[in-house]
């Protein structure tokens, strides 16, 4: 069953989370998209500290709560997100407890 | 019309009751409008009768001291991000915050948004030189952890916010480390050195004891041992100066003999007082923050205030911007 969106978009998977998370890194760490993959760890990779995670997590609200109703990222849930592919699992697990 | 600065009052180890008296004492000393932000029954009962040019503004959550800075996620109605959101707005043209620190700069950062370009945010400490303006210290504590390029962009920051605060058109800069000859410090230090040299104004290492000495402008370096350097220096002068006192203090003839220069000795203690020197700039930031320490009481907080009226009318921000974009 399609995820409940405000404007009827098609459900989002996995591709576009990574495509989402690539994207506003890039913008929060001034680094090239090229440096972040699923197996980036946050801080030895990427050298994210926890504010830049949490800009991270506004930036997602932000752009899935417009299309997702309801999206939210638990804070207690972020100490375990240690790399893109934790980040990109743990987004689509709560897309999907939205539906 | 006046500059408009929101004040968090209830951000600081004497909030409410020291934060709302600086920012009355800032709106009648200063052409400046006030935006106190807070619980409405808390800050009004706390405003002497009328205060003119200063504004309520509800807001209703407090970030404490202790809350790490995520807390603005949950908080969403305290009045640090609601201080923030109001610069955001474009309601007011700055915020000062003595709470803290983490959680204004996270509410600076998101809702005020960062300068395009900047890596990472920085905090510009004014640190007192005796017989001298002061010189800027960044960072005091924003990024512990740095990349060797970042440090390369505190400096531009810190440069040309020294040209602004201090009116020097060429801020001599140098970096933080454990000797003066280029080879010294750690991996950090070592990298980010030949990074600097190719920087307008980079003189090269300096020591801890070049902390309020006017051999440079503008110190930089991390978050971590810049915090650390800051506590220490703050600490030394306490200590000197409740050595000085007691000692003249001590017998009724040392007391009596020093009677005649302890005006002037008070008065020069007093150029070492963190209260007159001034709030923190939160640099990298798309708008004026600025940070006043934790015990800060109506003196500091009106100073603070002021600080934040000089980088509005210095545009200092705009300044920052460019400089960080012609160092590319």
């Amino acid at each position: 069953m399609p995820a409940e969106t405000h404007v009827g978009r098609s459900p989002i998977g996995p591709d576009e989370v990574l495509r989402m998370i690539r994207e506003r890194l890039s913008e929060i760490l001034e680094i090239d998209e090229a440096r972040i993959t699923l197996d980036s760890d946050f801080t030895a990779d990427l050298d994210a500290d926890s504010l830049a995670l949490i800009e991270l997590v506004e930036a997602l609200e932000e752009e899935l709560g417009e299309r997702t109703v309801g999206f939210s990222i638990d804070d207690e849930d972020l100490a375990d997100l240690h790399t893109v592919r934790d980040a990109v699992d743990y987004v689509v697990h709560r897309l999907g407890d939205e539906h | 019309m006046p500059i408009t600065v929101a004040v968090d009052a209830m951000g600081g180890d004497h909030a409410p009751s020291e934060i709302v008296a600086g920012a009355a004492l800032a709106a009648a000393e200063l052409d400046v409008r006030v935006l106190l932000v807070g619980p409405e029954d808390v800050t009004a009962a706390s405003l002497p009768g009328s205060a003119e040019g200063v504004e309520l503004v509800h807001a209703s959550q407090v970030i404490a001291m202790h809350d790490p800075a995520a807390a603005v996620r949950t908080k969403k109605d305290s009045s640090v991000v609601v201080a923030a959101e109001l610069v955001r707005d474009g309601k007011a043209d700055a915020m000062v915050s003595a709470g803290n620190t983490g959680a204004a700069m996270a509410a600076a950062l998101l809702r005020m948004g960062r300068i395009r370009g900047v890596a990472r945010p920085a905090i510009a400490v004014p640190v007192p030189v005796p017989g001298h303006g002061p010189q800027i210290l960044v960072d005091g504590g924003a990024t512990v952890d740095c990349a060797p390029e970042w440090l390369v962009q505190f400096a531009v920051m810190g440069r040309e916010y020294a040209r602004v605060r201090l009116g020097v058109a060429q801020p001599r800069i140098g970096l933080l480390s454990n000797g003066e000859e280029s080879g010294k410090g750690d991996e950090l230090r070592k990298a980010v050195y030949p990074m600097l040299a190719e920087l307008d104004g980079f003189v090269g290492n300096v020591e801890g004891r070049d902390f309020m000495h006017p051999t440079v402008d503008v110190i930089v370096t991390d978050g971590f041992t810049g915090n650390i350097a800051l506590k220490t220096v703050e600490g030394a002068i306490r200590g000197t100066a409740e050595l000085v006192f007691s000692t003249l203090t001590s017998t009724p003839e040392l007391e009596a003999a020093s009677a005649a220069a302890m005006p002037a000795l008070l008065e020069a203690a007093g150029e070492l007082d963190p209260d007159n020197v001034g709030g923190c700039t939160l640099l990298g930031v798309d708008g004026v923050c600025v940070i006043s320490h934790g015990s800060s009481k109506a003196r500091a907080l009106r100073n603070s205030v002021a600080r934040a009226v000089e980088c509005v009318e210095s545009s200092v921000v705009a300044r920052v911007a460019q400089a960080v974009a012609d160092a590319g």
